[in-house]
């Protein structure tokens, strides 16, 4: 589902310039979890980024569904993101002037894939019925990410990116969310890359790889 | 941290602040220089166009005390002034006054006196004045003369020192000899012999009369002989009276540019304290007291108000340049004053732009400084947070809307003068303008519900609306000012030019008309040579008094001729021409003795005849467009039965059918008129035409110049957004969100927003229309019109809108496509 191939990515940084990404391999099949850890700085959301086609790479291919990011124009890109990937941010960026229920239906309605049964079904589980009629800002911080993660289901995208999604949420909160995530993922049947920092939250997803010195490895040292 | 310490270290960190986003100061300092430069501009104009006022008189005018004037306007004879000298009164010195023109069509002033007349201490003086200390008085006063040019004048029209000067009509000045002071304006000062000659006159202008006690006063009233008369000097007083409309006028548009440019102001510092918050509550986290940060924002205000002012009163410099060539050419047509090209820039207004400035930001500041320091009550950091505060923000301009109404609703109970019209129009304006956020919000909101079947996309792209109000109120607000004065304004010059067009084509309705010293007019009528092709002839008379402390003409007409008898009147009581023209004692009068001198219909007027005064009964008032002075009309016969001194004011004649104008000018010629003294109907409709263009061509750059604002507040504004939005874009584009649909979504809501703002200045505009025609024209000048709403200005301003929305949504695409892929690949990253 998603193919990176020595992927280089360098920064250049007022000391000079920084290599944060140095030859990646990776392979995520359809709907296969993969939870990236590293330490801060170590170039996990640059990885990501790199996926959705949100920056480009200095050397290597990426591929999404076999299709390569750098053939497509921004066109394209735009529409391989709201059909085919989905992204899910520490910041849930909720529309503030729409409900929750056209937030929820927001990139399904952009890509024309509306589900009406699936949409209630993420809707019962992520426990927003009573919220619908609601306006972003009235809703607590781990509602808003279930809003988010709604959002970015809805339209049972390939592939799903996820950044730290649990972030802003309490330990309490941030395991329950965790696993109805996953299980929504594996529900919808994407795949899916989510970066974190915490192992907690890695070993709910089905295979884990560390970001080291720009390569990515199997096992924590 | 000392004492001491905290201020500068405030100062410093809210002032770090603007090197990380210097666009913010860029707003900040448009916003100032915007509203400082037209209001200082217009300032710099009005405060040189009064001091030339009082330059126009200080050589003579001023220094004389009283003017001796002949009561029929003809001038005063040469025996008369010897006559005077010789009977002991040292006092009285001659004086010539003319204006004419350049080859290049640029009006002169001439002013000429007899400098070894002036009294004891006033020659020397005199003579300083015009800083001609050096200047040979010898070769002044005889053959060929001199000129003596301001340095300033003679610069402008690229005359050298000994140069002579060729006026329109060929004649030239003598040899220019160039004064080094300003005092004389832009008048052109010579001996009264050379004036004398160069104007091919006989008889003085005035006699002025220098300081003199109430018993000298008194025994030169007794020596005054029967058609000369003794009169206070008031003309510096006219022509203050006369302008100050013009230059009330002229401030009320300058402050409306100057309200204009805060709107920009206010949008920037919002958008400036709005950006450092975290910065304002980590420094009270740290232990910054509520106070020291005031102080703080208060000397950040002080620095803002310098810079602001500063490059504020530069570019108004450089517009008060560009602007003068047409407020003079309005004091030239409306009231003949001559203003000159030497602008100078004094410490007061300097003062008073760095107080306005001041004022001016501390408003601005004053809202979301109190905000601030009642706790994080400012818009918060989510589109949803900021449509509640700007939902509190609206009833709150709509509360301050509402007293603003009911304010204006008492100042037009009891107007009655221009500054309270002003006054008027302000409170309507504003009350308008703070009434538009929350119209706005109406709007969008039943929008919203008829869009609420619409699919997702096309409701979300509407709704962003709710997230921009906030940042485009004020650029809306300062955008609905400037659409209502453009299409106020306009209407009002519109109408006026039609009024004005219509009002020519009654009252020119002759064929030639001639103005000519030497022609004896009633003569030439009545010739029977002239009978073969003369259809009518009209040989006006008339004769200048003063009434109500202003010169003022009484002209009298022929009551056969077609321009008599068809006579348009604005008001008049029944058979009022027929009446008057009968001999019933009755008069007619311009509107400008209805409206400014008080006269009503069938009111008594008195006036000074040479038999002593004399009352008539008002018929009627004409329309008197363009005259800053009262006019009578009377019958001829009653002029010349009331007055002695009575003086041909020119002749119109209609041909009749199939005769050629040359066949008019050969008799004119014979009859001993100049070529160059009668004018075709068609040339003086067309002159009158373009004078009036010429007048109002301030206006019209006014105009432009406050949509430009209006302009540049919406290009802040939007700007403000694209920073404020920027990840918030990006998510979205994270999100599959195309570039087009996002430009949708910022141009949508935008054109909606300017769109209704527009709507709102059309009705607006017919209102300010409206109170300008009815009420504050009438006040200013005394002259009336029908108000004439055309569509046409309203359609161009909408069209200028759009061109200013595209223009502003261009700049905003680039920046956005500069910006966004960078915010893109922030995304995820603290935020």
């Amino acid at each position: 589902m998603l193919s990176f191939s020595g992927v280089v990515k360098r920064y250049a940084q007022p000391e000079g310039e920084v290599t944060v990404l140095a030859g990646v391999d990776l392979d995520i099949v359809a709907g296969e979890a993969v939870a990236l850890l590293g330490e801060s700085g170590s170039g996990k959301s640059t990885l990501l980024h790199l996926a959705a086609g949100l920056d480009t790479p200095d050397v290597g291919r990426i591929a999404v569904g076999g299709h390569a990011l750098a053939a497509m124009d921004d066109r394209a890109l735009a529409a391989l993101r709201r059909g085919t990937v989905s992204l899910v941010f520490q910041q849930f960026h909720l529309i503030g002037t729409l409900s929750v229920a056209d937030n929820i239906r927001f990139q399904a309605a952009l890509c024309g894939r509306l589900d009406p049964a699936f949409e209630a079904e993420l809707i019962e589980r992520l426990g927003l019925r009573t919220q619908l009629d609601k306006y972003p800002h009235q809703l607590s911080g781990g509602q808003q990410q279930r809003v988010a993660i709604a959002r970015a289901l809805l339209h049972r995208p390939a592939l799903v990116l996820a950044d730290e999604p649990t972030g802003n949420l309490d330990e309490r909160s941030s395991g329950a969310v965790m696993a109805l995530f996953r299980d929504l993922v594996k529900a919808a049947g994407s795949a899916l890359l989510m970066v974190t920092h915490s192992r907690d939250m890695a070993d709910y997803l089905d295979r884990r790889l560390w970001l080291r010195e720009g390569r990515l490895h199997d096992a924590p040292i | 941290m000392p004492r001491s310490e905290p201020l500068g270290v405030v100062v410093r960190a809210l002032l770090s602040h603007y090197w990380r986003h210097p666009w913010q100061a860029v707003f900040l300092l448009v916003g100032l220089l915007a509203g400082v430069a037209l209001w200082s501009a217009v300032q710099i104009i009005n405060s040189h166009a009064r001091a030339s006022y009082a330059e126009a008189d200080f050589v003579l005018g001023a220094q004389a005390t009283h003017w001796i004037r002949s009561r029929s306007g003809a001038g005063v004879r040469q025996a008369d002034y010897i006559a005077f000298r010789r009977a002991g009164f040292r006092q009285v010195f001659p004086v010539v006054q003319a204006r004419v023109s350049t080859a290049d069509n640029a009006p002169l002033a001439i002013i000429a006196t007899d400098l070894l007349a002036l009294p004891t201490g006033m020659a020397g003086d005199g003579g300083d004045a015009l800083g001609s200390a050096n200047l040979d008085w010898l070769a002044f006063v005889q053959p060929p003369y001199q000129a003596w040019f301001p340095a300033s004048v003679a610069d402008e029209l690229g005359v050298a020192e000994g140069q002579q000067l060729t006026l329109r009509d060929g004649r030239r000045l003598p040899p220019a000899v160039l004064a080094a002071r300003e005092q004389q304006g832009r008048q052109i000062f010579m001996d009264v012999g050379a004036a004398l000659t160069l104007l091919g006159r006989d008889t003085f202008t005035a006699l002025a009369v220098g300081p003199v006690s109430p018993e000298v006063a008194a025994r030169l009233t007794a020596a005054l002989p029967a058609e000369l008369m003794l009169e206070a000097n008031q003309q510096r007083l006219d022509l203050t009276q006369l302008t100050a409309s013009l230059h009330t006028q002229l401030t009320a548009m300058s402050l409306l540019s100057f309200a204009v440019g805060l709107f920009i102001v206010f949008n920037a510092v919002r958008f400036s304290l709005w950006y450092r918050r975290p910065t304002l509550r980590t420094l009270r986290l740290v232990g910054v007291s509520v106070r020291a940060l005031a102080l703080a924002i208060v000397a950040e205000t002080l620095v803002w108000s310098v810079l602001g002012s500063a490059l504020g009163l530069l570019a108004g410099w450089g517009i008060s340049h560009a602007l003068l060539p047409s407020v003079s050419a309005s004091l030239q047509n409306l009231y003949g004053a001559v203003v000159g090209a030497d602008l100078l820039l004094d410490p007061a207004t300097i003062a008073i732009a760095w107080g306005m400035t001041l004022v001016g930001l501390a408003f601005a500041l004053a809202w979301p400084l109190l905000l601030q320091l009642r706790g994080p009550a400012l818009p918060g950091g989510s589109a949803s947070a900021g449509v509640l505060a700007d939902a509190r923000a609206r009833r709150v301009l709509l509360i301050g809307a509402g007293v603003l109404l009911l304010l204006a609703a008492a100042v037009y109970w009891q107007m009655n003068s221009v500054i309270e019209g002003f006054a008027l129009l302000a409170l309507l304006l504003f009350a308008a303008a703070w009434a538009l956020p929350q119209a706005l919000a109406s709007a969008h909101r039943l929008l919203g519900c008829a869009l609420a079947g619409a699919p997702l996309v096309q409701r979300w792209i509407v709704s962003d609306g709710w997230a921009q109000l906030p940042a485009l109120r004020t650029a809306m607000m300062a955008l609905l000012l400037a659409l209502t004065a453009n299409l106020g304004v306009e209407t009002l010059v519109g109408s006026f030019r039609t009024a004005l067009a219509g009002w020519l084509d009654q009252r020119i309705g002759a064929d030639i008309y001639v103005n000519s010293a030497q022609l004896d007019t009633r003569g030439f009528v009545a010739d029977p040579a002239n009978a073969g092709w003369l259809a009518a002839g009209h040989a006006r008379t008339g004769v200048t008094i003063r009434w109500q402390g202003r010169p003022t003409k009484v002209y009298g007409l022929d009551t056969t001729t077609p321009d008599t008898y068809a006579l348009p009147l604005a008001q008049a009581a029944p058979d009022a021409l027929t009446r008057w023209s009968s001999g019933e004692r009755l008069i007619l009068a311009n509107e400008q003795a209805h409206y400014l001198g008080g006269l009503r219909l069938g009111q008594t007027v008195m006036l000074p005849t040479d038999g002593g005064p004399t009352n008539y009964t008002v018929a009627g008032f004409f329309h008197d467009y363009g005259n800053p002075y009262y006019q009578f009309y009377l019958p001829r016969e009653e002029v010349a039965r009331r007055w002695h001194d009575v003086s041909s004011t020119g002749l119109a004649l209609w041909l009749k059918a199939g005769v050629s104008a040359e066949t008019a000018e050969a008799a004119l010629v014979a009859a001993g008129a100049q070529p160059g003294e009668w004018f075709a109907q068609g040339d003086i409709k067309r002159l009158s035409m373009k004078i009036f263009d010429r007048t109002f061509a301030m206006t019209a750059a006014m105009n432009t110049l406050t949509l430009l604002v209006a302009g540049a507040a919406l290009l802040t504004a939007l700007l403000a957004i694209l920073h404020e939005r920027l990840p918030e874009f990006a998510q979205w584009r994270a999100l599959g969100v195309t570039r087009r649909e996002l430009l949708r979504v910022i141009a949508v809501p935008l054109a909606l927003f300017v769109t209704l703002t527009w709507l709102a200045a059309i009705p607006l505009g017919a209102l300010l229309s409206w109170l300008l025609i009815h009420d504050l024209n009438v006040m200013s000048f005394g002259w009336s019109m029908p108000m004439l709403w055309s569509p046409l200005p309203a359609l161009k301003l909408g069209l200028l809108s759009a061109g200013i929305v595209v223009l502003v949504l261009a700049i905003v695409l680039s920046q956005l496509t500069r910006k966004l892929p960078q915010a893109m690949a922030q995304l995820g990253s603290a935020q």
